[in-house]
């Protein structure tokens, strides 16, 4: 039989070879923050123009599933999304690492995402020429909306602090729409600088809010960065196959909603781990777990997220429309080939096609001992790396992974400047997921919207176009579900509780009647700075087309109003008592904080002046000196400051000579 | 005067940088023997647009031309802009080189501050460009463009029209046709060509302005009504041009290859002949053809007249299309 052909093609040794060295790659390039899959995929089309086509495949396939997994370890390690792929992940998976349980969550993403790449893989196998004309379904408007679901996470994310988790999310949705608009044309925000104008880029912004607060506080006192139980039970793969197993109908469900989301041309993996971390909290038992370092938050996002490489397969395979942006770094690499993409492609040259589906399978398996060894391999590192040596090592990964994205010095100063907000911001209860949020979904947000209303305007049916289809109508009943969730399970859980009271005539304790919480300062303080933010972004919109300024005004009086309603909210409570003086001891090192900022800052800034590797040498140096807690001994220093050499030294070769990456011309080098 | 100074300091700064490499590098002498080492070859876009299908095209060919590889390196940001800016401190000694696009290089300095002004740039060799065309999805009722055009006599507005980006060669060609035919059609911009395409086939727009190349790859999925070449394409020889039915509407995007503006003349030409070379080797002629490409051999010593009337052309469109500086 001709598939069984197909199989064994896929099983020569170089297909095996390729599908290994492009999986481990991949990983390793995805766990590096702001190196993505694309850049990863982009490298490796070159090699393979000497290859067959389906060999090709398979490694640019190998090396794409490998770096969306790869992503994980990023997030779990050290709170930063390796890839916008796994933004979800941080919210359990680091959670986990710092109470212990990191070697568990990286082996629980490794299952999770074979899983979801194999689920991915097959559907792509069997199902894709029926199942890609899913993409063609979804129109402006249906984007629009799932933009919008994807936003009420936030409601689910900022639970008990509602209003600021709003705001953040306005705060992100503006930041989006900085620079030259898609729709319209118009430029905005730029504040007459060249350095927004390309806008705020969404990877180096993930680096900084949520890397830099790490960074910054890893510096504050010298307790390890993640806690080691007594008892490190390496893999636990006991544990984690029990709890995978407990959490199967999760794992499916995040993996089937990966695939869709993958099919789709506008969304890509990033959505679909929201959209599957917010069905799986909404579906659990323990909603209030997530967040915490619930472990069925890491399956849902890991599972989705890989399940979106065979989703994406689909409509680049079938129609030529690539579903994600590798795609369509493989789609321009098939053409090169000759190859005719189409649904003729399946018939026509089946061997290929085939060979590669069953590659890419082969790939996805390999992913769990491949994963296994390096994720056992980075959580030992991060957990043995002296603090002397992790914190300028993870500050030069966020100075590297930023600038690597576009060749481009001014995303990383823009990644350090966000990375201080979202410090302070996380301080006074503004969380950056919500911001996060806003900024991935803003632009998908305003193009749907703006797209649907001018179709609608042409044709005459506004309402029509907004509410009047039926995949738009589904994904707005879920979005109000998410919203109103936590509402509705509030009240079920009253009505069952009182049901109890009735029956057993039992005295029920009051709740502990919770002190009036007092007013907040800070609270009113960033209340009256965001007022103020929302009035100046609602002044600019003066200047902009009427296509260009409907988006922002709208979040700049949303801001406006959320600020206000801040402000009363706090206004309206009883002040403060003189603060209870926290004991000196433990005391967060503010010198060393302040430090490590002003460090960051000067390293950005010099960057581009001096040349990447003589002030990422400096800097890390001087972070050394920075994280150091105890005196150094003439011998550690000496092995620090070689440590440092190595460590920047290997990364500035990979940059230049293996990732053909421009660094910065600066005086020297 | 703050902005003034940062800028002089800036001016200072590359005017160093530049008088440091012409020092390291005698300018004249280095054609002979030029290339023989790889040549970086920067494109101011993301991969997987048909900026980069085009460079890898030439990049799976350039060895065997040119006797070197080339390296192909991204640097994406503000639709060009990003790179542009930058083109003129970058090493002149020919072993970088930058893909460059029209209308791009002329609409963005009339439109705001980006960094560069058209005449910064130094384009030494525009290879393709890929026409715009009109498509609708097969089974529409739209057969011909005459077809278009009388439904949209009748309803104006309603024929809505998806296409790449505002103020794009699409957006252009949208305007002009409207002009040319005496109709008004509704211009949605998508974020790129995929998502344009995609509008079309799943029936979100009536029809769309593309590129050509889209047509090679949904030809059983679309149809091309006319397309804005000089002459019929051969990948598409039963596809009328705009000119055969009557609308004088020839254009689409150019692509090209820029160098540091203190490139010498003589690396200049080198590399603009090489570019031509590869233009000539029957195997990527074949397959851009196929591709839907059409390619120009508008070379190093060409370039001040046909940059002269672009520029021209560009200009009085951009009237048109209401771009004015902001």
């Amino acid at each position: 039989m001709d598939i069984l052909q197909y199989l064994l093609d896929a099983l020569t040794p170089l297909n095996l070879v390729l599908a290994l060295v492009g999986v481990a790659l991949g990983t390793l390039i995805g766990a590096l923050p702001g190196l993505s899959a694309t850049m990863a995929v982009a490298i490796l089309v070159p090699f393979t123009f000497t290859m067959s086509p389906a060999s090709g495949l398979i490694a640019l396939g190998a090396i794409y599933t490998g770096a969306i997994y790869g992503g994980a370890f990023a997030a779990i390690l050290v709170n930063t999304p390796g890839t916008p792929s796994s933004i979800a992940t941080t919210f359990d998976g680091y959670p986990m690492a710092k109470r212990g349980d990191g070697g568990l969550a990286v082996t629980l993403a490794t299952l999770a995402s074979v899983i979801g790449g194999l689920v991915g893989a097959v559907t792509l196998l069997l199902l894709a020429p029926p199942l890609a004309d899913v993409a063609l379904s979804f129109g402006p408007t249906e984007y629009f909306w799932m933009a919008i679901f994807g936003l009420t996470l936030i409601s689910a994310l900022s639970v008990g602090n509602t209003v600021k988790g709003l705001i953040g999310g306005c705060l992100g949705l503006l930041l989006s729409t900085i620079g030259v608009a898609v729709v319209g044309g118009d430029v905005r925000y730029t504040m007459n600088t060249q350095m927004l104008l390309g806008g705020i880029d969404v990877t180096s912004a993930l680096i900084g809010l949520f890397c830099i607060p790490v960074v910054i506080d890893l510096v504050a006192n010298k307790a390890p960065h993640l806690t080691v139980l007594q008892d490190d039970r390496g893999y636990r793969m006991g544990d984690a196959l029990r709890i995978a197993l407990g959490s199967k109908l999760n794992m499916i469900r995040s993996s089937l909603i990966g695939t869709v989301v993958g099919i789709l041309p506008g969304a890509g993996g990033s959505i679909a781990g929201l959209i599957s971390y917010s069905e799986a909290r909404r579906s659990s038992k323990h909603p209030e777990r997530f967040g915490t370092g619930e472990p069925d938050g890491v399956i849902a996002t890991e599972a989705s997220n890989n399940a979106t490489v065979g989703g994406g397969f689909i409509p680049t395979l079938v129609l030529g429309i690539p579903g994600t942006p590798p795609d369509a770094i493989i789609l321009g690499a098939l053409l090169v080939q000759g190859i005719k993409i189409g649904p003729s492609l399946f018939n026509d040259q089946g061997n290929v096609v085939y060979t590669f589906m069953f590659g890419l399978l082969i790939a996805t398996v390999l992913m769990l001992p491949v994963g296994l060894v390096m994720g056992r391999y980075a959580y030992k590192s991060i957990v043995h790396i002296p603090k002397s040596l992790l914190v300028p090592t993870v500050a030069f990964l966020t100075v590297l992974g930023s600038f690597a994205i576009h060749s481009n010095a001014g995303d990383t100063q823009m990644m350090v400047l966000l990375g201080i907000a979202a410090w302070v911001l996380q301080r006074y209860g503004f969380a950056p997921s919500p911001i996060v949020l806003g900024l991935v979904l803003g632009q998908i947000a305003e193009q749907g919207f703006v797209q649907t209303y001018m179709i609608g305007n042409a044709t005459g049916g506004m309402a029509a176009m907004f509410f009047g289809r039926p995949i738009s109508m589904a994904i707005i009943g879920f979005a109000l579900l998410t919203l109103f969730y936590p509402l509705i399970a509030t009240l079920r859980k009253r009505r069952l509780k009182q049901a109890a009271v009735e029956r057993t005539d039992m005295v029920v304790e009051a709740a502990p009647s919770t002190q009036r919480p007092y007013r907040d300062m800070p609270a009113i303080v960033f209340g009256v700075v965001f007022l103020v933010v929302g009035v100046l972004a609602y002044m600019q919109t003066k200047d902009m087309s009427a296509m260009g300024s409907v988006f922002p005004g709208a979040l700049a009086v949303a801001l406006v109003l959320l600020s206000a309603l801040l402000i009363a909210f706090q206004i309206g409570r009883p002040a403060a008592p003189r603060s209870v003086d926290v004991s000196a001891e433990g005391k967060p090192s503010t010198a060393r904080r302040s430090a490590i900022v002003v460090a960051l800052v000067v390293w950005a800034m010099l960057m581009p002046l001096l040349g990447f590797f003589v002030t990422s040498l400096a800097a890390f140096l001087v972070m050394i000196a920075i994280a150091s807690f105890e005196r150094l001994t003439l011998r550690v220093m000496a092995v620090y400051a070689v440590s440092a050499v190595v460590i920047v030294g290997a990364f500035h070769l990979l940059m230049t000579y293996v990732l053909n990456l421009r660094m910065p011309l600066g005086l020297l080098f | 005067m703050r902005r003034f100074n940062l800028r002089t300091l800036a001016a200072t700064a590359v005017l160093g940088g530049n008088l440091a490499l012409g020092l390291a590098l005698p300018g004249s002498a280095l054609a002979q023997g030029f290339p023989s080492k790889p040549i970086n070859y920067i494109l101011p876009f993301n991969a997987g647009g048909e900026s980069d299908i085009s460079a890898r095209f030439q990049q799976s060919v350039f060895k065997q031309v040119a006797g070197v590889e080339v390296v192909i390196q991204y640097m994406a940001g503000a639709g060009g802009a990003q790179a542009w800016s930058q083109l003129n401190s970058m090493p002149n000694d020919g072993y970088t080189m930058m893909g460059i696009n029209l209308p791009h290089t002329v609409l963005q300095p009339l439109q705001k501050e980006v960094g560069y002004q058209t005449d910064d740039l130094t384009p030494i060799n525009y290879f393709h460009y890929t026409p715009d065309a009109i498509f609708v999805v097969k089974d529409s009722p739209f057969k011909t463009l005459k077809d278009l055009i009388d439904y949209a006599k009748k309803n104006p507005g309603m024929v809505t029209m998806s296409g790449s980006g505002s103020n794009s060669s699409n957006n252009l060609a949208q305007v002009r046709f409207d002009e040319l035919a005496g109709i008004k059609t509704t211009y949605i911009p998508f974020s790129g060509t995929g998502p344009a395409v995609t509008a079309i086939l799943g029936k979100q727009t009536v029809a769309g302005f593309n590129y050509a190349p889209s047509g090679i790859a949904h030809a059983d999925k679309m149809r091309m009504l006319a397309v804005a070449a000089e002459k019929r394409m051969p990948a598409f020889p039963d596809v009328p041009t705009f000119r055969e039915l009557g609308f004088e509407l020839v254009g689409g995007a150019y692509r090209g290859l820029s160098v540091p503006k203190s490139t010498p003349q003589d690396v200049r030409q080198k590399l603009s002949d090489i570019i031509s070379a590869i233009n000539a080797e029957p195997g990527f002629k074949k397959k851009m053809e196929d591709g839907g490409f059409v390619l120009t051999d508008i070379g190093n010593k060409d370039m001040p007249t046909f940059m002269a009337e672009k520029k021209k052309e560009y200009a009085a469109l951009a009237v048109k299309l209401g771009i004015k500086k902001q």
